[in-house]
């Protein structure tokens, strides 16, 4: 017993040192940037890398929730779209204002995750099927609604600035983080405290660690099920909101390829693929390590196959890292 | 415990070290302490695609470009034409690092403006190239006149099937510039000046070869009738052909649109009656050339036309065709 | 001549933080059956594995057949001659009997698995076992007893020197055990030398000719059966003298009746199963394997659907369509498989206590009270005496015993009137047991009902108020306290004349 103890302390020691470990290397890598080009560490660039990762950021977080409950949502890349378009159909053809745009991309998400997790839970769907083809029925219909080509939104309408305003450049000047930055920020946050603090988090960890356990425990699992998979859309949605801002349109025919980022990211801030392990904080700097590495090998001119190549090794190292934490935590 | 941190800290090593080997091969093209009187001129060319045939043929003409002026090129593009956000990132990473000038071929123009005003207001000038950039801001754009190239390819379809019967387009979207020309340079030269022949169906297949096998055949099969069918870029056209020999019709003229191996082959051997090849080597060559000239302030034509050729079996080796053309 | 089949001597094993095991030794004759006892975490486990191929040694040697040797893997091991029955189940569950018990050295005929060979050879073995079961089966459709058989079988098709049995009773019957002995005498008198790892320490005088008893990795001793008492050597296991508390049976017991159970059925899983259960009161539910105590309890707690039947709580009739139905009726499921069913074994201790009534722990827009959680959860583990050295403890670290501890916690926090017990001492060491027998007594003190499903017969006879007796799907004895002796619950627990008649009708 006594020695048992001993090894646990230091198990949550590794546990610790891991987490600090992603977080070190996304620093390890900007400081490598940094000595690398003089370019990398300008204010522009810097805003340039949030700004790329608010999307994916976005993605993964919904990602996080479905991953640690058991599931795997393949659906959030194109989910995201038709939010993006749903928001755009408000606005542009129904001339409603912009708040009602980000209800509709919001509620096309929650709803796209909602039927997510009536089919896993209800329909008894395996998650990779039942999200493969909400994959192709968003992506289908994003390009229905808008008849294949990207609907634009009016200038008048400032939709733009949803995402690329700069709510806090204009409390500090000169300080321009784009909105959309801030709002990954505050959905972070949100969602961690979600995650940790509510009774939906608890049970996403519970049935993700052993559903049968929970199913016993007296959890109703068809409820719970789809409501984790509404957060996680929920999250999708609000990506759908950054994407149509920072591109002032909604294009139909993005969002495929996106899901695998999201779930990359999630996997690299140390989601645990068979669920039931994960947090926010994790799959964020899992976000900002996949674009900090994508925009600092295209600003050192690294050869675009390249980028590539690099992109994967990094997310073979940390699942490999993550395997080592588990075998350290197994014995 | 300890060789478990050892290997992971081998891993991030590792991980580092991958960076580190990329780096210096990578600051070749930016080096800026080098004793040289004149600073090399560094010019980032974002492209639409960077794995595509045509693309790299856009970019052996860039390099061609560079090293006749010599300057410093990079060449990127998104994996694929859809992904807008992708081509901002690079858009915004190039700015980034304060370049002599741009070349630039929007996948959607009205996304990329905040970033090219904020370009312009760098003072970087800015080159379009292929399908360009619907703004004002370029200071050129280097590219083939789409319709007149559509344009001919409707006349040579017209010719080879006889005068009159049904013909069908594929396209690879109908979002960017090229798409858009090329199917209004076609379909508009048949409606105004052939009233005995008919379009059927225009599809559009992504560019993807696959889909554009799927909706080729579709059209085939509920279309008896059809005698010809011009496929408006590569990917498009090699979804018709496909499509043909998969359901044995070698009777359907069919006329492409640029190169590759496949469409090559298939010109050779007598499947396919032609194409239009626009001169990707040109583009690219072009487009930096006139990077080149805007940052030593020459003056610039608006459009830089890049030229265009019809080719078949019979010409297909002509020294002046072959330089244009890329497996 | 020397019958020495096998000698082990200062075997030293360290897992990182843990010495496992520490200057050990072991030897085996021909024909012998030598038990190896000690409490969970005493190292039996790890000295077998050792042996097995499975580990390899930090220190210490291994004389096989007076050859010294190495064994760097399991495979070594077997084709030496050495066999393992493992505690936890290594079966693939989507591969049949048969396929399981070949599995790397399948017979072919020309480059093709010849399954018609491999099934007969399976039948063959189930049929030296008195198993009635079909080779073709797939694993996944058996219970855990027929699983654990399956394994039996398997070490047995490897025609051993050595078997070793690491705790294979506890997943069996009686009946069973008894079957497994008779095999285990048979292969004894082939000159075979059996290894018996067990906590069941009836079993060892039945079975044992020789004792070896392990402590915290330390070699003991090791004894003649014949020559010591079970006292003895749960001296030497525990280092200290136990007493077995007799059970206190109270005179006067209460005659509310708090559920009733009426002609449950579905299939031939469960015939018209009907009881009543009285506030404070243990019943105990007897009866082989698959004779339908688990499925009774997870019909009543909605865990599977029912065909027909209905259920009382306190004289009200109720629909339990889902645990959650159940749940909300204060009724309690502890399953006889922790860790698949009881556990989220990635999670805290805390989490797992408090799963139950989180919502109740929760504000409107389902902010948890985390420090009501922690207060609860920390109620639970001081009154059940979890040992952990904290709340933050993942399940999965914790020892068998703290395990079904936790499990209990979780329903005394859901404060479950009507608690449902299936196997509450599988794989626990002897210490722990005597724990959970006394919080059993003190709950049903309390006034909470119990119903304990148990294969261990003495443990039923120990701990009930009453025995209801099932075989075959059916009710067969509803036994007093005063009746529940050996004899009469094996009576009723065979009685299988409503069998006999479903056989003939069904297909062979």
């Amino acid at each position: 017993m006594k020695a048992n103890s001993s090894t646990q302390q230091k198990k949550t020691g590794a546990d610790t040192i891991q987490r600090l470990m992603a977080f070190g290397a996304l620093i390890i890598l900007f400081v490598v940037f940094s000595l690398a080009s003089p370019y990398f560490f300008t204010l522009s660039n810097v805003i340039g890398i949030l700004v790329s990762t608010a999307v994916n950021g976005l993605l993964a977080i919904g990602v996080t929730f479905i991953i640690i409950s058991g599931g795997i949502d393949l659906s959030v890349g194109t989910v995201m779209t038709l939010s993006a378009v749903m928001a755009a159909v408000t606005v542009r053809n129904w001339g409603m204002p912009n708040i009602f745009g980000v209800l509709a991309a919001v509620l096309t998400g929650t709803f796209a995750g909602a039927v997510n997790g009536l089919m896993v839970s209800k329909l008894k769907l395996p998650p990779f099927i039942a999200t493969l083809g909400m994959l192709n029925v968003a992506r289908g219909l994003s390009l229905v609604i808008t008849d294949l080509s990207p609907i634009y939104f009016p200038l008048e309408t400032g939709w733009n600035r949803i995402a690329m305003g700069s709510v806090l450049g204009t409390i500090i000047p000169g300080f321009d983080i784009p909105n959309g930055v801030l709002i990954m920020f505050g959905s972070a946050l949100v969602a961690g405290l979600i995650l940790s603090k509510t009774v939906i988090g608890r049970y996403a960890f519970a049935i993700g660690s052993n559903e049968e356990a929970a199913r016993l425990s007296g959890l109703n699992i068809v409820l719970w099920k789809t409501a984790i998979y509404a957060v996680g859309g929920l999250f999708v949605g609000i990506g759908g909101v950054i994407i149509a801002a920072r591109l002032n349109s909604a294009q139909p025919a993005l969002g495929l390829g996106y899901e695998l980022d999201a779930i990359a990211a999630a996997v690299i801030g140390g989601v645990s693929l068979s669920g039931g392990e994960g947090n926010i904080l994790g799959t964020i700097i899992g976000a900002f390590i996949i674009s900090t590495l994508t925009n600092g090998l295209r600003i050192l001119s690294v050869p675009q196959e390249w980028q590539i190549v690099v992109t994967g090794l990094i997310i073979l190292s940390a699942v490999y890292l993550d395997i080592l934490r588990k075998k350290a935590s197994a014995n | 415990m300890k060789s478990k941190k050892m290997l992971i800290i081998a891993s991030v090593l590792m991980i580092l070290a991958m960076l580190a080997a990329c780096a210096p091969a990578a600051e070749t093209p930016t080096t800026v302490d080098e004793p040289a009187v004149e600073e090399t001129l560094y010019i980032p060319v974002i492209s639409k695609g960077f794995q595509h045939a045509f693309w790299l043929a856009v970019k052996a003409g860039a390099e061609r470009a560079a090293a006749d002026y010599g300057v410093e090129i990079t060449f990127e593009g998104p994996e694929s034409e859809a992904m807008v956000d992708k081509q901002m990132d690079m858009l915004q990473a190039a700015i980034d690092k304060d370049p002599a000038a741009i070349c630039f071929a929007a996948v959607d123009s009205q996304a990329a403006i905040p970033l090219l005003e904020q370009a312009q207001a760098k003072g970087i000038p800015v080159i379009g190239f292929d399908s360009g950039v619907d703004s004002d801001i370029p200071l050129a754009t280097a590219a083939t006149d789409n319709v007149a190239a559509a344009a001919l390819a409707a006349d040579k379809m017209v010719e080879l099937i006889g005068g009159s019967g049904e013909v069908a387009v594929i396209a690879h979207d109908n979002t960017s510039r090229t798409g858009i020309d090329r199917v209004a340079g076609f379909k508009d030269r048949i409606e105004s000046t052939y009233p005995d022949v008919t379009i059927v169906d225009i599809q559009y297949g992504g560019g993807d070869h696959l889909r554009s096998t799927d909706l080729a055949k579709a059209i085939i099969q509920g279309n008896p009738d059809l005698k010809g069918f011009f496929g408006a870029n590569e990917g498009s056209i090699i979804g018709v052909l496909n499509a043909v020999s998969e359901l044995g019709r070698d009777d359907i003229v069919v006329i492409g649109y640029d190169s590759g191996q496949q469409q090559l082959e298939a010109i050779r051997s007598g499947q396919q009656a032609g194409a239009i090849t626009q001169d990707p080597i040109g583009i690219g060559y072009k487009c930096v050339e006139a990077a080149v000239k805007a940052v030593r302030g020459e003056t610039l034509p608006k459009f830089i036309d890049t030229g265009f050729h019809w080719f078949d079996a019979t010409n297909i080796d002509d020294p002046d065709i072959a330089a244009l053309l890329y497996e | 001549m020397n019958d020495t089949l096998v000698l082990m001597e200062g075997i030293d094993k360290r897992f990182p933080g843990v010495q496992a095991l520490k200057g050990c030794q072991f030897n085996l004759q021909r024909g012998e059956v030598h038990a190896l006892v000690g409490e969970n975490g005493a190292g039996k486990s790890t000295l077998m594995k050792i042996l097995a191929g499975i580990y390899q040694v930090d220190g210490g040697t291994i004389t096989f057949k007076g050859e010294q040797v190495t064994i760097p893997n399991p495979h070594t091991a077997q084709t030496m001659g050495i066999s393992m029955v493992h505690q936890e189940l290594n079966l693939m569950s989507h591969l049949t009997a048969a396929q399981n018990i070949f599995i790397g050295r399948e017979p072919t005929k020309s480059f093709l698995i010849d399954e018609n060979t491999q099934n007969n050879k399976t039948k063959e073995i189930f049929e030296l076992m008195n198993l009635n079961l079909d080779p073709t089966m797939r694993v996944s459709k058996m219970t855990v007893a027929k699983q654990q058989m399956v394994e039996i079988a398997k070490a047995l098709s490897f025609n051993a020197d050595v078997l070793i049995f690491d705790e294979p009773s506890g997943a069996l019957t009686d009946v069973e055990t008894a079957e497994l002995f008779r095999i285990i005498r048979q292969l004894k008198a082939e000159g075979t030398g059996i290894i018996y790892i067990t906590h069941r320490m009836e079993e060892l005088k039945e079975i044992s000719d020789r004792i070896t008893v392990l402590r915290d990795g330390l070699y003991v001793n090791t004894v003649n059966t014949r020559e010591t008492s079970i006292n003895e050597i749960i001296n030497m296991m525990v280092g200290r003298v136990i007493y077995e508390s007799s059970p206190e049976i109270p005179e006067e017991r209460s005659q509310e009746i708090v559920l009733e159970v009426k002609n449950l059925s579905r299939g031939n899983e469960l015939k018209d199963v009907s009881f009543q259960l009285m506030k404070g009161e243990i019943l105990g539910f007897a009866g082989l394997i698959g004779a339908g105590r688990t499925e009774t309890a997870r019909a009543i707690f909605g865990a599977d659907p029912v065909d027909s039947g209905e259920v009382f709580i306190n004289g009200k009739p109720v629909h339990i369509k889902r645990p959650s139905d159940a749940v909300a009726h204060d009724i309690a499921y502890l399953s006889e498989d922790r860790k698949r069913y009881g556990l989220c074994l990635s999670l805290d201790l805390k989490t797992n206590i408090v799963l139950p009534i989180y919502q109740k722990l929760s504000s409107v827009l389902g902010w948890v009270k985390d420090k009501r959680a922690y207060t609860i959860s920390k109620n639970i583990v001081d009154q059940l005496s979890i040992r952990t050295p904290s709340l933050e403890q993942k399940a999965k670290n914790l020892s068998g015993g703290n395990q079904q501890k936790v499990v209990v916690g979780k329903w005394l926090a859901k404060d479950a009137d009507i608690l449902i017990f299936d196997e509450p001492t599988r794989g626990i060491d002897v210490g722990a047991k005597q724990e959970i027998y006394s919080l059993l007594n003190e709950l049903a003190a309390q006034g909470k009902s119990i119903i304990m499903i148990s294969s261990e017969l003495p443990e039923i006879i120990r701990m009930s108020h009453r025995v209801i007796v099932m075989c075959e799907g059916r009710v067969t004895g509803n036994l007093d306290y005063s009746e529940a002796t050996q004899e009469n619950i094996m009576k009723f627990a065979t009685m299988r004349n409503g069998g006999n008649a479903k056989k003939s009708a069904q297909p062979s």
